[in-house]
């Protein structure tokens, strides 16, 4: 290193800054990746599953192979990204490579030309967050570079168009927003006031994604099928199935099935919540298919007369699974929910800020797709607040690519350039002057 | 059933290290301590079930709380080691990696291991005063201005030819590029711009310089506001209080340099305008220093941004028990193990394999 790092790419590093940047959202479960420059831009990330998995035939897929691959059943996955923060570097550089940087990949950049604006997740480590650095500058070599908290990106959108407010200008980026991002590790609230986070106030619930997933396996397990190696088929049926209960109390009455020998009309008839969920057979059907609930078909199929499907019938664990978001102490979980989370995180705050974010509530991430989400947490939020506090809460068309979406916009803006740290700074400084560059953030100055 | 006696406690180290690492050895807390050494015998048992968890948790249902939350935590069942394969076109051209990549690449640390690192540093540089005073708060909520992030301590302090402890903690801290190269560079590169890295750091610190043209809006705000002050909350906020930006001259919020006051027309006014009982009370708007102050923190720690429970449980919902069979309320207590059931059917299906055995 003492030669500078990148000696053997500086035929490249010219003093011309990068027309392109290549933006990542470097997520536990998918990378969204895409190009920005001036003249060219992606519309739209690619979404690339961030991991190498194995199937029961023990071949191999890494990251975008996956698309091919027909059977899931039995598949094993390794993550680089842990706890949402890049871990495993052996095999986030194979991931990485073989998107990026390889001859054939399918989206080739070429480092030494480009900036990378790349997302993390906030409260990260900072050894973590040095290895992060040291790769980019050392072993890729690009241009210019950007680590910067991923919700924070999302304050680039057009957020008063999410809440559909009649507006004349578009604030670039937004005043006031609170942002929720619950993906697949965890759970976190971040305020943001004109693209700056509020660091004090961040807080993070331990329960994402992967968390009910797990627990949706373990439901299934006790219950009907011993699921626990199938994880992709389980996350498949948990977006299928699973959503946000308004009414968690009347639900679970209705998807009782009473005590011995009493027949419940609503468990009899499924109220509306039972769904029959038929599980892939990896000859004909490689995905599962959910079906409303038909009284009769699971019993039969239990006698043995039609046997060529395999039938879950799904109740209370439709709506128990994302139920554990908003109570994560129903298994035990020594934390509050996602409403108390917003509590807490404003706590930190003075109360002068509260009506803004309040009525700024911009939820992102996977589970939020789960329907009925915004509704109760709206409902949630509403309790805990003064009745004069309006509370809207929303969510992006697609509050998967949304941070993605942000990113890039945030690399057209002039922040941008402010924030970007070059090669040639990163080997005169070193790696600390960058982290503490890219902690310090924006300032105030604008 | 037979367990002789003994009953897990639960316990949070279960981290295997490759190699080895730092573990933070914060010794017993005085709960631990008065639950191992009652002064008192007759409550003695009491307390010993109520140190760890919620108070109708015995420390056997604690563990297995624990041990299930651990399970879903993890990515998989098993734990599958899953080589990265061979590139399909052979092997890409080699590069040389640096030391710094080598050692990150080669690292088979994980999350945990970062994490029991990160705190037993933090747990080093509080006991030791010496490091302590070398870097004035080595968490990363040390502000970026006066001292440096905990991945300069490295430089620092072996350029101050500083205690082995010191060391042994920035190894801790895994600052894995500490190595002489990097010390060196950094040495040569101050020397050649002597005041260059400071002007850089100066440049990012947010030093308060540039609201200082405009006093007036903070004096203003700094103001008092009558509590009674009806003035409009946010421009959604509500139709009444809104229309009274005309008549009033203050506007919300008041004109920081930090959030410019809300410039559009407001909406018409209405007849309940004047009524005392539709009157907003607004809390007053921070000042532009404590948006200032609010707006370039330092981050938080991976621990301190955790949510927690409040301290004052009576706040508090109690917690809702399920029935562990069928998902229903947990109802009925199994006399045995005193899992949670919903009637007799469920509790039926619950003793075919109600075991008691040690760990379980």
């Amino acid at each position: 290193m003492a030669g500078g790092g990148g000696s053997r790419k500086s035929r490249a590093a010219g003093p011309v800054p990068p027309t392109t940047t290549l933006v990542l959202d470097n997520g536990a479960d998918t990378i969204k990746a895409g190009f920005v420059s001036d003249d060219k831009s992606d519309e739209k990330p690619r979404i690339i599953p961030n991991c190498i998995a194995r199937d029961r035939h023990r071949k191999i897929c890494v990251a975008s192979e996956l698309e091919k691959c027909k059977d899931f059943s039995e598949m094993a996955f390794r993550r680089p990204v842990e706890k949402g923060y890049i871990v495993n570097w052996e095999a986030q550089k194979e991931i990485w490579d073989r998107e990026f940087f390889d001859d054939k990949a399918p989206q080739k950049c070429n480092p030494s030309e480009a900036r990378l604006i790349l997302t993390e997740q906030p409260n990260s480590l900072p050894s973590l967050q040095t290895h992060c650095d040291q790769i980019v500058f050392e072993e890729y070599g690009f241009a210019s570079y950007y680590r910067g908290v991923g919700s924070v990106f999302n304050a680039y959108l057009d957020i008063q168009s999410i809440f559909r407010t009649p507006q004349t200008t578009i604030d670039s980026p937004a005043e006031v927003i609170l942002l929720i991002d619950t993906g697949y590790s965890h759970t976190t609230v971040t305020p943001i006031i004109q693209g700056r986070p509020l660091h004090p106030a961040i807080r993070r619930l331990d329960v994402g994604g992967k968390l009910m997933t797990n627990y949706l396996t373990r439901l299934l397990s006790v219950r009907h099928f011993d699921m626990r190696n199938e994880p992709y088929i389980v996350n498949e049926m948990k977006e299928a199935v699973c959503y946000t209960s308004l009414d968690f109390k009347g639900d679970l009455e209705k998807s009782w099935k009473g005590t011995r020998g009493e027949k419940r009309e609503d468990y009899v008839s499924g109220a509306g919540i039972a769904k029959d969920y038929v599980l892939p057979d990896s000859h004909t059907r490689f995905h599962g298919v959910v079906r409303d609930y038909e009284p009769g078909v699971s019993a039969r199929a239990r006698k043995g007369m039609v046997s060529t499907e395999d039938i879950l019938t799904l109740r209370n664990e439709r709506f128990v699974v994302p139920e554990l978001l908003f109570n994560p102490s129903d298994i035990g979980i020594r934390q509050p929910g996602i409403a108390d989370l917003v509590k807490q995180s404003l706590l930190a705050l003075p109360i002068g800020l509260w009506p803004g974010l309040l009525a700024n509530i911009v939820v992102v991430g996977g589970n939020s797709l789960s329907e009925g989400f915004c509704q109760r947490l709206q409902t949630e939020i509403l309790k805990r607040f003064p009745d004069e506090c309006r509370v809207r809460v929303a969510r992006p068309e697609d509050p998967i690519t949304s941070t993605w979406l942000g990113a890039a916009n945030f690399a057209k803006h002039e922040h941008a350039s402010r924030l970007q740290v070059t090669k040639q700074e990163y080997e005169e400084h070193g790696a600390a002057w960058v982290a503490r560059k890219f902690a310090a953030g924006l300032g105030l100055d604008s | 059933m037979n367990n002789f006696g003994v009953v897990e406690v639960a316990s949070q180290k279960t981290k295997n290290a490759p190699g080895w690492a730092y573990v933070p050895d914060t010794g017993l807390t005085p709960a631990a301590a008065a639950a191992l050494q009652p002064l008192n015998r007759k409550r003695a048992a009491r307390d010993k079930a109520n140190v760890v968890g919620a108070p109708d948790l015995t420390a056997r249902q604690d563990a297995k709380i624990r041990k299930d939350l651990e399970a879903l935590d993890k990515d998989s069942h098993r734990d599958a080691q899953i080589p990265i394969p061979p590139r399909a076109g052979g092997t890409r051209a080699q590069n040389k990696h640096t030391p710094n990549v080598r050692k990150i690449l080669q690292s088979q640390k994980t999350f945990g291991n970062h994490l029991d690192d990160y705190q037993a540093f933090l747990a080093l540089a509080e006991s030791n005063p010496q490091l302590a005073a070398q870097v004035n708060k080595p968490t990363p909520t040390t502000t970026a201005r006066n001292s440096p992030a905990p991945s300069t301590i490295t430089t620092a302090s072996t350029n101050k030819r500083s205690s082995v402890a010191s060391k042994r903690a920035a190894a801790a801290a895994k600052e894995e590029k500490s190595g002489g190269s990097n010390n060196k560079r950094s040495r040569t590169q101050a020397q050649q711009h002597p005041k260059q890295a400071d002007d850089d750091d100066l440049e990012m610190t947010d030093a308060p310089e540039p609201t200082t043209a405009e006093p007036v809006p903070v004096s203003e705000s700094s103001e008092p506001r009558p509590d009674d002050t009806p003035a409009p909350l946010e421009p959604e906020l509500s139709e009444e209080t809104e229309a009274e930006t005309e008549s009033k001259p203050q506007s919300y919020p008041p004109d920081g340099t930090i959030l410019p006051a809300y410039n559009r027309p407001p909406p018409a006014a209405h007849p309940g305008d004047d009524d005392p009982l539709l009157v907003s009370r607004v809390p007053p708007f921070p000042t532009d220093e404590e948006l200032r102050a609010l707006m370039t923190a330092p981050p938080l720690s991976y621990l301190e941004a955790r949510a927690q429970w409040d301290e004052d449980e009576g706040g508090r919902y109690p917690v809702r028990r399920f029935c562990e069979v069928c998902g229903y309320w947990g109802r009925v207590k199994c006399i045995k193990c005193g899992a949670r059931v919903c009637a007799l059917e469920c509790l039926e299906t619950h003793r075919e394999e109600c075991l008691v055995r040690y760990g379980l």
